[in-house]
């Protein structure tokens, strides 16, 4: 026990690297939560009054609707992907991650223009069939559209969490129910639903955090939710005191949500793990079953990016394709920008995750906590967060020089530094999840092995650790890579002087209803995002490969 | 490890370090334009002065806070935003300053500035009346007051309240009425909707070519984008409007967006030579017509565009009231139920 004990001790070195990383991460969002314990802001008499049950029914209606719809489709698809063999199966087993490629604001732009009455189809039909119909027929902008784009393009969270899931863990129960002579849609309800239960949950709350938070597509559609209620108050009418307060409750949602379903799984333990971990058989589809299961497929990928992309490329050839100079330009920015932070973060959470790997479950559970903060809040209130701890430094370093002398020039908001800061803030969460996935598979018996022989902690990180993590970097990379070239309002409001990113330019153009121009930015931001999921994808494939041969 | 977390530290001081050392001539331009013509406008300022423009551009709402929070310590010397209430929300938070010179006294007409000089307006748009050519009389419009009446019953296109726009559009007529006029205004503006908010300006004017109402609120540089777009459906839809600028004893709702010299610019000479390069004759056309809008110059004349839509009578307040308003706009909006 006791040799035990100081096999799992970690250095104080780590300890010390992890605490200043968590403390960084905390400053931002307690600066913005203080404000919660104040006096309410003058507006909120007013906002309780007359919007507060508009905002709450309109987001707990997007929340609810578009978590629910993702957790159904992409448990579904992965479910069709996992257990079954038809013809094209290996290309939609990422292709349908591919959705994710593509911001919603810029889905919803492109949904929205293509049903408009200036749009293709209805020109098509007025021009070639003198066909004119009412225009509520086609009526994008309202809350069935928001719900439609969310899902659209969030539900990959929910499909590839769950399609992992269910190519790991269930073959055994699943050999045996379809010995026992289930039929597929007994065992997909009875078993496959309940098992996956945890992994579907998982992704849905991450689609239901995005689409709490998310400005872009309410904004184009006029849907006031939460959201656009911090951003009103706060920007609109410059009290931060209710715009938290909103934040805050658009949190308790989520909250009550998760809550919610933990008491309805009651007791019940779902989880469901073993040893003998083996890929599922899968079954091969023929006739009309195989045909029904393609016809889903690709008209679910169809609509979530082959259109899309489609349409953009259309747009960007009306406008002449214009600027594909100053395009790469912006995409130089995006790729460094997006590389160089997604680096940084995740040598953060490599800290992070060791030493919560060498601490007890409670200290490691609330390290988890802490990191997935940020991606719970609104993106607009991080940003004056990180704004406000950024000008606190600055004030210090002043101090420090003109107090003493000391000549360091520093000067920390409105830089890089700033805006990578804040990044890491927001995606902490996920980079911390991917490293800790990624020790959960390597287990602890090579570290206690190294250890016993006496080993320090750095020098087995090093030596043992590193080395085996490479695949859950390499993806935890490719993810928060994709994370920041999508992201929209840290950069707005963060980025220093003469600074434009892929995203920020083609949100500037579509917000300016210059869609076409957005058009080539979106499809070199789409191309990136695409690319990065095959690597993803594939270098996961070939180690599965691996494994199976 | 350690290896990566010294380059961090290293990443960090080249950056910083970075923006203090370019302490040449230059001038800090906080902006919600992104037009490309702007570039050219502004490499023609650093052509003539040697003064090099940063730009940071952002939403107007969202740099304003920005400034406030940086307070003393802003990099900011100049902001340009959109639309006059915001440009006072600026004023009476504290983070711009008050200047005047002849060139600027001279540039920019009284009724388009701060009372106090705290900003100047650039560039000049009317809220305007948008009908459809085939189904509306022109003689049958008759300004703001005139769209409450039952002749245009579900009829009317407008988009929501949260925009600035209409805020403004609102604020103008509490200035002119009152309060109560305003909310009665208003009301009736929200009993004759055609459908509930949505979209902004553009998907009004192209609601009424889809003939889901008559008639639409919008800025009138929406309309020169549509007949500018590169999509020929967008060209055929404004080309099935006709403009009606409200006219009678108080005219057309105008606003502009403008510029203000920040209360702690560290280049406020530099700030204000820009400001007054930008409101000269030789900027002002292309600052204009960038964006489809009114020169504010009065020795400039309006793109060719916008003179054939024909002259139109202005609302003679101070742009100043607009933000004065505001306040009560927004509150009215929200008890009438405008979206």
């Amino acid at each position: 026990m006791q040799l035990l004990k100081k096999i799992k001790q970690g250095s104080p070195g780590w300890f010390l690297l992890t605490a200043g990383i968590i403390l960084l991460l905390l400053i931002p969002n307690l600066n913005i939560i203080i404000n919660l314990f104040g006096k309410a802001g003058e507006n909120w008499e007013h906002v309780r009054d007359y919007l507060l049950i508009n905002y709450f029914q309109n987001s707990l209606i997007l929340v609810l609707a578009s978590g629910l719809l993702a957790a159904f489709l992409g448990a579904g698809l992965a479910w069709i992907i996992a257990a079954y063999d038809f013809p094209g199966r290996n290309f939609l087993s990422w292709g349908l991650i591919l959705p994710l490629a593509i911001p919603p604001y810029i889905g919803a732009y492109v949904y929205q223009g293509m049903f408009s009455y200036t749009g293709p189809l209805q020109t098509f039909l007025r021009n070639d069939f003198q066909l004119q119909l009412s225009q509520q027929y086609f009526d994008f902008m309202n809350i069935r559209g928001a719900i439609f784009i969310y899902t659209i393009f969030l539900f990959p969270y929910v499909f590839l969490m769950t399609k992992a899931f269910l190519s790991r863990q269930s073959a055994s129960l699943l050999e045996s129910s379809r010995l026992l002579g289930k039929n597929d849609s007994t065992i997909f309800f009875k078993i496959i639903l309940p098992l996956s239960r945890g992994a579907v949950v998982a992704g849905s709350s991450l689609v239901m955090m995005e689409v709490l938070n998310d400005y872009g597509v309410v904004k184009y559609f006029g849907i006031s939710t939460f959201t656009t209620a911090i951003f009103k108050t706060w920007f609109g009418m410059g009290d931060l005191a209710t715009a938290v307060r909103l934040a805050v409750m658009a949190m308790l949602v989520i909250f009550v949500l998760l809550f919610l379903e933990k008491l309805l799984r009651g007791g019940r333990k779902y989880s469901y793990s073993t040893s003998n971990i083996r890929p599922l058989s899968r079954r091969k589809l023929k006739g009309s079953k195989k045909v029904l299961a393609q016809f889903f497929c690709y008209g679910v990928f169809f609509f979530g990016f082959l259109l899309p992309t489609i349409q953009l490329l259309y747009w960007s050839f009306l406008s002449r394709g214009g600027e594909l100079l100053g395009t790469l330009n912006f995409a130089l920015t995006s790729f460094l920008t997006g590389g160089g932070a997604a680096v940084l973060i995740l040598t953060g959470a490599v800290i992070v995750a060791t030493t919560a790997r060498m601490s007890s479950s409670f200290i490691s559970n609330l390290l988890a906590r802490i990191t997935i903060l940020g991606y719970s809040i609104p993106g607009a209130v991080i940003a004056v967060g990180v704004l406000l701890f950024m000008l606190q430094l600055d004030q210090i370093f002043l101090f420090l020089q003109t107090g003493f002398g000391i000549e360091i020039n520093l000067v920390l908001s409105s830089t890089l530094v700033m805006l990578i800061f804040a990044y890491a803030v927001r995606f902490m969460g996920i980079a911390f999840n991917s490293v800790n996935s990624g020790y959960q598979k390597i287990g602890e018996s090579y570290f206690e092995a190294s250890r016993t022989l006496g080993k320090g902690v750095t020098e087995t990180f090093f030596k043992i650790d590193l080395p085996m993590l490479k695949p859950a970097l390499m993806s935890g990379f490719l993810l928060i890579f994709i994370e920041i070239m999508k992201e929209l309002p840290l950069t707005m409001i963060l980025r220093p002087f003469n600074f434009d990113t892929l995203a920020t330019k083609a949100f500037e153009y579509a917000s300016d209803e210059m869609i076409y121009r957005a058009a080539d930015l979106s499809l070199v931001l789409i191309f990136f995002s695409t690319a990065a999921i095959y690597l993803i994808t594939h270098h996961r494939r070939r180690k599965n490969n691996a494994v199976e041969n | 490890m350690r290896k990566l977390i010294v380059l961090t530290v290293l990443i960090g001081l080249v950056f910083s370090l970075g923006t203090s050392v370019l302490a040449a001539e230059e001038v800090n331009l906080y902006t919600n334009r992104h037009y490309d013509t702007d570039e050219e406008i502004l490499d023609r300022f650093t052509e003539e002065t040697g003064i090099e423009v940063n730009v940071l551009k952002g939403d107007s709402d969202q740099l304003i806070e920005r400034i406030a929070r940086e307070g003393e310590n802003t990099p900011a010397d100049l902001l340009i935003t959109a639309d006059a209430g915001r440009l006072h929300r600026a004023k009476t938070r504290g983070i711009l300053q008050s200047v005047k010179t002849e060139t600027l006294t001279q540039n920019v007409p009284v009724n388009l500035k701060d009372q106090d000089n705290y900003w100047y307006g650039l560039t000049m748009r009317g809220r305007v009346i948008v009908y459809a050519k085939d189904r509306v009389d022109p003689s049958d419009l008759a300004g703001y007051a005139d769209l409450t009446s039952d002749q245009w019953q579900d009829e009317i296109l407008v988009r929501s309240s949260a925009n600035i726009y209409n805020q403004s559009l609102l604020a103008s007529l509490v200035s002119i009425y009152g309060e109560k006029w305003a909310e009665e205004w208003a009301a009736g503006i929200v009993d004759n909707m055609a459908r509930k908010p949505q979209g902004n300006d553009r998907a009004q004017a192209t609601a009424v070519a889809a003939g889901e109402g008559d008639l639409a609120i919008i800025n009138t540089y929406y309309l020169g984008k549509m007949i500018n777009s590169d999509n020929p459906a967008e060209v055929e839809v404004a080309k099935s409007l006709g403009i009606h600028f409200p006219e009678g004893k108080y005219g057309t709702h105008v606003n502009v967006s403008g510029a203000g010299v920040t209360k702690y610019a560290p280049n406020k000479k530099n700030a204000v030579k820009l400001l007054e390069y930008l409101s000269s004759a030789s900027a002002q056309k292309y600052f204009a017509s960038a964006n489809y809008e009114y020169p504010v110059n009065p020795d400039v004349e309006a793109s060719e565009l916008l003179q054939s839509w024909g002259d139109f009578k202005a609302q003679g307040i101070n742009l100043t009231e607009l933000g004065v308003h505001n306040e009560a706009a927004v509150k009215i909006f929200n008890r009438v139920g405008w979206q």
